[in-house]
């Protein structure tokens, strides 16, 4: 049922509800003053004569009669005595009058009881009996019986027929009344239904009212569901994307990879005999094959938030050796010297320890990447908690000064150092500047003495 | 004591490279390739335990846990996973370190060396490298050549070298360790230093290298 019907008819059988029980409760009253006012024409009956004729006369008083109301009530009241019609008894309710009606049992059982005014109404409520006992109680009207028509019922037409046409006004002005809340809320209606359809439109708001206020709260959740479905399409996008970048990333070296067993495969069947160094290439390229995956890792959680997850205290002494122990093999394979050093005492540092070893992975995977057959890297830890460094470094070609702001520089933008550093070139460093930028590291470049180049890691704890 | 190694890795193919590994570094390998068969072992029956934190039947993590309680046998962590709060969360359980798949056989023989390397020196009194001889105690070096006689600041280097015998020890920690701040403590003076002990070791100075960017290294000679 629709908004305005409901609160018209609910408003009607309000109103009904409200009137028949007005008209119940003023049938009541009037039922009352109705026994009040036979009791008070009773006595004035018989105060004004009426006493001496009926015991004169009892066989025929009050003789032929109508209903009666036209004494006039005493005193200033111009109100008039209901009609009525009226019978004497004596005091064990029988009467004199052979043409008078056997006395109700039920006011006699009343007036028995002590009572000195007893009233009775028809079960079809039209008719009021009154029983008055009389001040004197000899003779053969000691009790009058008066009988009157009304007053209505509260089930009459006289009480309902108004109700209803006051319900029926309500029901009519409820109506019209509600239109401009149903339009308001119909309003609310279609701008809720447009979020469904991902509308931008804002949830407009009239009034001060309750629908105000529920509009508001639409309007509020529309917003917070709104950032939420932005967030969760830029996380989806950064996942395509990462996703894509990553598939890019990897099909590259693993190309490369093929290539180079492809071409051993030949030089094999060519009946080339080959040395252990044939498949270095091969082995290099696996390798950095899993240092992208973990660089690309690393890359999308440093993308994913600002600062770093994770703080504990690393044994740095211990990052540096397993860092060098993982390149230790290629760079034998290589036959470049990696060597390392750490201080006797260890130097436990707050970071994270996935990225910071990604970082120092980096700068030594490039080290020994880019290096020369029988060149050297050495790794140096040195200092202690509160100020150390951390030095890789190599004689290999190095890097240009004028290109080495640009590899260290502090913003990251995965995508873009991938795409400006073709085969991954730069990625580590990048993350590694990152990284270190993270951990409040400074992370310097520089030319190796007699060639090469020097990336040192350097922490004072007055810097940070 | 044994040369066993309890390895715990549920990829075939992972598993028996492992193994390949281990067997020609001269290692006895026991392979298990489920968490409920590691469940029964008793961890110190074995020098080292190279564990997989993804198994089928439980978490390697809750191995360590298992055998952290009844042994402090070295625990080597294979994580495929780079997630940093597995990894210190295994340390913190008593791992002695990790390796990040993928990784070179020869990268964790490294990393089990390392962790039988572990029981330092320290509080040692006498230590051989090689054919040389240092006593931290009486402040002697012997030779093949017998007896050598140092001056303080030699010998200051040769233990600091003997100490991490093996390990590059860098020129600027040598300065700290055994030049006097108060002269003339620089990298020239050290390798005047270095010059004269490698002189004073004779036929035994070929152990003392010299490593490319670091500094010296006291190795235990051919």
């Amino acid at each position: 049922m629709k908004l305005r019907a409901r609160l018209a008819l609910t408003l009607g059988l309000a109103t009904i509800s409200l009137l028949v029980l007005l008209g119940w409760a003023q049938s009541r009253w009037h039922s009352r003053l109705r026994v009040d006012a036979l009791a008070e024409a009773a006595v004035h009956r018989m105060d004004s004569g009426g006493r001496e004729r009926c015991e004169a006369d009892p066989e025929r008083w009050p003789g032929p009669q109508g209903d009666r109301g036209a004494a006039r009530h005493p005193g200033p009241s111009r109100h008039r005595f209901p009609r009525h019609r009226v019978f004497a008894y004596d005091a064990g309710f029988q009467s004199r009058n052979p043409d008078n009606p056997t006395f109700p049992p039920e006011l006699a059982q009343q007036l028995a009881a002590g009572q000195d005014v007893a009233s009775h109404r028809s079960p079809d409520e039209r008719r009021t009996q009154v029983a008055v006992r009389m001040p004197w109680d000899q003779g053969p009207c000691t009790v009058l019986l008066l009988r009157a028509k009304g007053p209505p019922p509260w089930f009459s037409g006289a009480v309902l027929m108004p109700a209803f046409l006051v319900a029926l006004a309500v029901i009519l002005v409820a109506l019209f009344s509600a239109g401009p809340i149903v339009r308001r809320v119909r309003q609310l209606t279609e701008s809720v239904q447009k979020l469904g359809s991902n509308s931008e439109e804002p949830i407009r708001v009239e009034g001060n009212d309750e629908i105000a206020e529920l509009g508001t709260a639409f309007e509020q959740s529309r917003q917070t569901i709104h950032a939420q479905l932005a967030s969760l399409r830029e996380r989806e996008a950064a996942l395509r994307n990462y996703i894509a970048n990553t598939s890019h990333d990897v099909m590259l070296p693993l190309s490369v990879l093929q290539g180079h067993l492809v071409a051993l495969q030949q030089r094999i069947e060519a009946g080339e005999t080959l040395d252990a160094q044939a498949v270095v290439p091969s082995i290099e390229e696996s390798q950095y094959l899993g240092s992208l995956l973990h660089n690309l890792n690393a890359a999308a959680r440093l993308e994913a938030r600002e600062g770093l997850a994770h703080r504990d205290p690393i044994d740095l002494n211990r990052l540096v050796d397993r860092v060098v122990d993982r390149h230790r093999p290629i760079a034998k394979r290589k036959r470049i010297a990696l060597e390392v050093a750490v201080p006797e005492h260890t130097i436990e540092f707050p970071g994270d320890l996935t990225l910071l070893e990604q970082a120092l992975g980096n700068i030594v995977q490039n080290a020994v990447r880019y290096n020369r057959a029988e060149g050297h890297v050495a790794v140096i830890l040195d200092g202690v908690e509160d100020a150390w460094v951390l030095r890789v470094v190599d004689d290999g070609p190095g890097i240009a000064e004028s290109d080495r702001d640009r590899v260290v520089e502090h913003s990251f933008r995965g995508t873009e150092a991938r795409t400006r550093h073709p085969h991954g070139m730069g990625l580590g460093l990048h993350i590694a500047s990152d990284v270190a930028q993270r951990h409040g590291l400074r992370l310097a470049l520089s030319d190796t003495e007699g060639g090469g180049l020097t990336v040192e890691l350097r922490f004072a704890k007055r810097d940070t | 004591m044994s040369n066993r190694i309890l390895l715990v890795e549920d990829d075939l193919a992972l598993g028996q490279q492992v193994v390949d590994t281990l067997s020609q570094a001269g290692f006895d390998p026991h392979w298990v390739q489920d968490g409920d068969a590691a469940r029964g072992l008793e961890p110190d029956d074995y020098r080292v335990i190279v564990l997989d934190l993804m198994l089928p039947g439980t978490y390697g993590m809750d191995l360590l846990k298992r055998y952290r309680v009844k042994s402090e046998v070295p625990v080597l962590i294979l994580s495929a996973r780079d997630d940093t709060a597995d990894k210190i969360r295994a340390l913190k359980l008593g791992a002695d370190d990790y390796v990040t798949k993928p990784f070179f056989p020869e990268e964790l023989l490294a990393r089990i060396q390392a962790c039988l390397r572990r029981p330092n020196l320290v509080g040692t009194e006498r230590i051989v490298v090689g054919t040389i001889q240092v006593d931290l105690k009486r402040r002697e070096v012997i030779t093949t050549e017998g007896a050598l006689s140092l001056t303080p600041v030699e010998f200051e280097i040769l233990a600091l070298l003997a100490r991490r015998k093996g390990s590059a020890v860098a020129r600027d920690a040598l300065v700290d360790a055994a030049l006097d701040p108060s002269h003339d403590a620089s990298r020239r003076t050290l390798d005047v230093h270095m010059s004269r002990l490698r002189s004073k070791l004779g036929s035994d100075a070929a152990q003392l290298e010299t490593v490319w960017g670091i500094g010296y290294r006291l190795s235990e000679g051919s």
